[in-house]
């Protein structure tokens, strides 16, 4: 590395340094920059400009070449991507090919990327609903992982500051699975779920609430969404494809544009984070080398404090990679946790049902969002013989039985004509997954990345607790549909379906009180460089049930904070 | 035999309504979605872009020309034109081109063109003429002896190819818009309505 001259060094250094443009990596460059930090933003993938960048978003089914279908050139090319339920026509540009970054597979796991600005939050299913008391008290509770070092009450603020900014439809619900928030208007149940949530609510006494999905749209925007330059939802449900509404928040529509408004941020596309520079004699970070994702050449910036934000996979991959003499085995990682202890949440079942009532009604419009079924199973003591428990998405939709058995004029005047059938309702689980010390990420010995980093070797499986808790999904709601007088109730398991495609991964820089068993304190500082932050899904310590991102952007504005208030203590 | 609609075409089916946002076009649409921000927006290149017939050429590497007015043919016998356009006018010939050249494998491409000849020996095994001669009675005759024998590669052809058609003909301009109401900005989802009125 030579330096040209002094003012190439000052170009090159920042207050804070944020790595990664995604859900997390846009909340950092908001807060930070929002407080007066000058601030670069590095995003290993290309940039992508709200609604400039969104090449499908107002195509017509029609203007597909192959109505959504993907080649089969390419999903031949690319097996473990398109296993995703949105590597679709409409939105594979925001996919990461398989071959483009390649990884090694201890265990089967499907990983599942979006690198370019923004990262995934231009493709995220955006439900956001809160964690819970219970859900910080778990580790504890029941033994596993480790204490968090937060409890609700340390996040209910910022729940609450990043809901009113991102925008969040939802009713006040008032249970305490999942604390109400700062809600826009929510969407409708259609009749047959506010059924089986009225039976459910009766057959099991009030404990089994089935509720509206509480997910990032702006159902009814406020000044501030107008102010970041966004509107109304328009309910199309075409999200993955980017917005142009602005009608679901993303980094790209929200929290990035807003940081570059300060006039404080400089966002740095195709930058690949190579490793976090430490300095011995200052102990602490003092910047990140960067490799130019096109030509290779690498080049070093410079920043007081450093947010990790790459998404859960890629921050274990940097900090594993980040060896000195002083962390010969990977940043922060004295007591050899790093990379261990991953989770994720199990999506591999779902169950469907067909109900015979109600059959003058029907919905009509279309809705971004379903319902859903928080965790009932162990929430306030232990009563299976599996820990923890599984939240469930529900949703439902008229079905319609013409007979298409003929061809011919019959056949047309049956295609668009429209004879309803039953109600069909469908559940899909999101079981909380226990972290572990055997489930874990580590460098591969040999094999290099395109930019010359070691691959990432991922080792991570369902175990016997996931499995016994896929049996209860099956019997629970099998029993709780079958009282609410739902028929042909059908269970769907797929145990061949790998981890990784609820693309929820979480841990590997887990939180905690203690240095001996974790690797950052309670304000997502290394416990040894207190001057580097990690607040993506690396940093979770369990993954409770709830669709993390949300808690991600909390935890990310509470650390940004405390960050800027200790660096003007000058404690940084 | 009551077949129930596959699931991709459940949200073009959905009854709609008219009032509100009607977003037909595009040009509309962009219109509209300039109001939602406030004006903030800059038309990007893509907006003028689409149009329904851009969608461009077909290889016919795997079915020849002769063999493309056989398809025509069948896919106009499975929706045939009535007082509103049938599966030939439509295109959708040209879309099971596309689909069965990009998106099937070897196997069933060899399948589907085994199935084009098939077809037109079966139609002059039973009429004495070529597929595309035959009139409509007849073609549907043959199709349907097709569909209904009980050779495994016969039923394969037939089925795929009436599955494409229906896939093809739903997801149509047309169709979508003058049959189905579409509407890809609906604004609103309503729970519960009565059906019909």
């Amino acid at each position: 590395m030579s330096f040209l001259n002094i003012d190439s060094v000052k170009n090159r250094t920042f207050d804070a340094i944020v790595v990664g443009s995604g859900i997390s990596g846009g909340w950092a460059a908001k807060e930070l920059t929002d407080k007066g930090l000058r601030t670069l933003v590095l995003e290993r993938g290309r940039d992508v400009k709200h609604i400039t960048d969104y090449p499908t978003t107002m195509m017509n089914p029609w203007e597909f070449e192959h109505l959504g279908q993907l080649p089969k050139a390419i999903k031949d090319a690319n097996p473990i991507v398109s296993r995703c339920y949105a590597f679709n026509e409409d939105a594979a540009h925001f996919f990461v090919k398989d071959a483009e970054h390649p990884y090694v597979q201890e265990k089967p796991f499907d990983w599942i990327r979006g690198y370019q600005v923004g990262g995934k939050s231009l493709m995220w299913a955006r439900g956001t609903q809160r964690w819970s008391e219970q859900d910080f008290d778990g580790p504890a509770r029941d033994g596993f992982a480790v204490d968090w070092p937060i409890r609700y009450a340390d996040l209910a603020p910022w729940y609450s500051h990043v809901e009113k900014f991102a925008g969040i439809s939802g009713n006040r619900d008032g249970i305490p699975q999942l604390p109400d928030g700062e809600f826009l208007p929510p969407h409708e149940m259609s009749c047959v779920e506010k059924h089986f949530s009225e039976q459910t609510a009766k057959h099991y006494n009030n404990t089994r609430p089935i509720i509206i999905g509480r997910c990032a749209h702006l159902t009814k925007p406020q000044p501030i969404h107008y102010q970041q330059g966004r509107g109304q939802c328009q309910n199309r449900s075409l999200c993955q494809r980017g917005c142009p509404y602005g009608g679901y928040f993303s980094s790209n529509s929200s929290t990035l544009p807003w940081a570059q408004k300060s006039g404080k941020m400089t966002l740095q596309p195709d930058s690949v984070v190579h490793s976090i520079i430490f300095d011995e004699k200052k102990n602490k970070a003092t910047g990140v080398r960067v490799i130019d994702a096109h030509t290779n050449q690498m080049t070093e910036y410079y920043a007081k404090i450093i947010f990790l934000n790459a998404a859960t996979m890629n921050t274990n991959l940097i900090l594993l990679n980040s060896k000195s003499h002083r962390f010969p085995t990977g940043f922060g990682n004295d007591n050899g946790l790093l990379g261990k202890y991953l989770a994720f949440h199990n999506f591999r079942t779902t169950i469907s049902a067909e109900y015979e009532g109600f059959l003058d009604s029907t919905s009509e419009g279309i809705r971004p969002n379903s319902s859903y079924i928080p965790r009932f199973r162990n929430f306030f003591k232990q009563e299976t013989d599996f820990l923890r428990g599984y939240a469930a998405g529900f949703g439902s939709t008229r079905m319609l039985d013409n007979d298409l058995s003929g061809i011919g004029e019959d056949l047309k005047t049956n295609l668009t004509a429209k004879k309803y059938g039953n109600w069909r309702v469908g559940s899909h689980m999101m079981g909380e997954t226990i972290p572990k010390e055997s489930n874990y990420v580590t460098l591969d010995s040999n094999l290099k990345d395109p930019w010359g980093i070691p691959q990432l070797k991922i080792s991570v499986s369902y175990d016997d607790n996931d499995e016994k808790m896929i049996v209860d999904f099956h019997e629970q709601m099998t029993e709780m549909l079958t009282k609410a007088g739902f028929k042909n109730v059908k269970t769907h398991d797929v145990p061949s379906k790998a981890p990784g495609l609820d693309i929820h991964e979480m841990g590997g820089v887990r939180m905690g009180k203690d240095p001996k068993t974790s690797m950052l304190n309670k304000w997502n500082q290394f416990h040894n460089c207190k001057n580097v932050f990690v607040t993506d899904g690396a940093c979770m310590t369990s993954t409770s049930t709830q669709n993390p991102s949300l808690t991600f952007m909390a935890i990310t504005a509470r650390a940004a904070d405390h960050a800027v208030k200790e660096l003007r203590k000058g404690n940084l | 035999m009551v077949k129930i609609l596959p699931a991709y075409l459940y949200l073009y089916t959905q009854k709609l309504q008219i009032n509100l946002i009607l977003i037909m076009q595009r040009r509309s649409a962009i219109k509209n979605l300039t109001l939602a921000v406030g004006g903030l927006v800059s038309l990007p290149a893509w907006a003028s872009r689409w149009t329904p017939d851009s969608i461009g050429k077909v290889s016919t590497s795997v079915v020849s020309e002769d063999n493309q007015m056989i398809l025509a043919e069948i896919v106009e016998t499975i929706i045939p034109e009535t007082s509103t356009p049938g599966a030939k006018s439509l295109k959708v010939n040209q879309f099971i081109m596309r689909m069965v050249n990009d998106c099937y494998g070897e196997p069933v491409q060899s399948n589907f063109k085994k199935g084009l000849t098939l077809i037109d020996d079966l139609a002059k095994q039973s009429y004495g003429k070529a597929f595309t001669s035959c009139d409509a009675v007849q073609k549907a005759d043959v199709f349907n002896k097709m569909r209904k024998s009980d050779d495994t590669s016969a039923k394969q052809f037939t089925n795929m190819l009436k599955n494409l058609t229906v896939q093809g003909y739903m997801n149509s301009e047309y169709v979508l818009v003058n049959l189905l109401n579409y509407n890809m900005a609906p604004g609103f989802y309503h729970g519960c309505v009565p059906i019909g009125k």
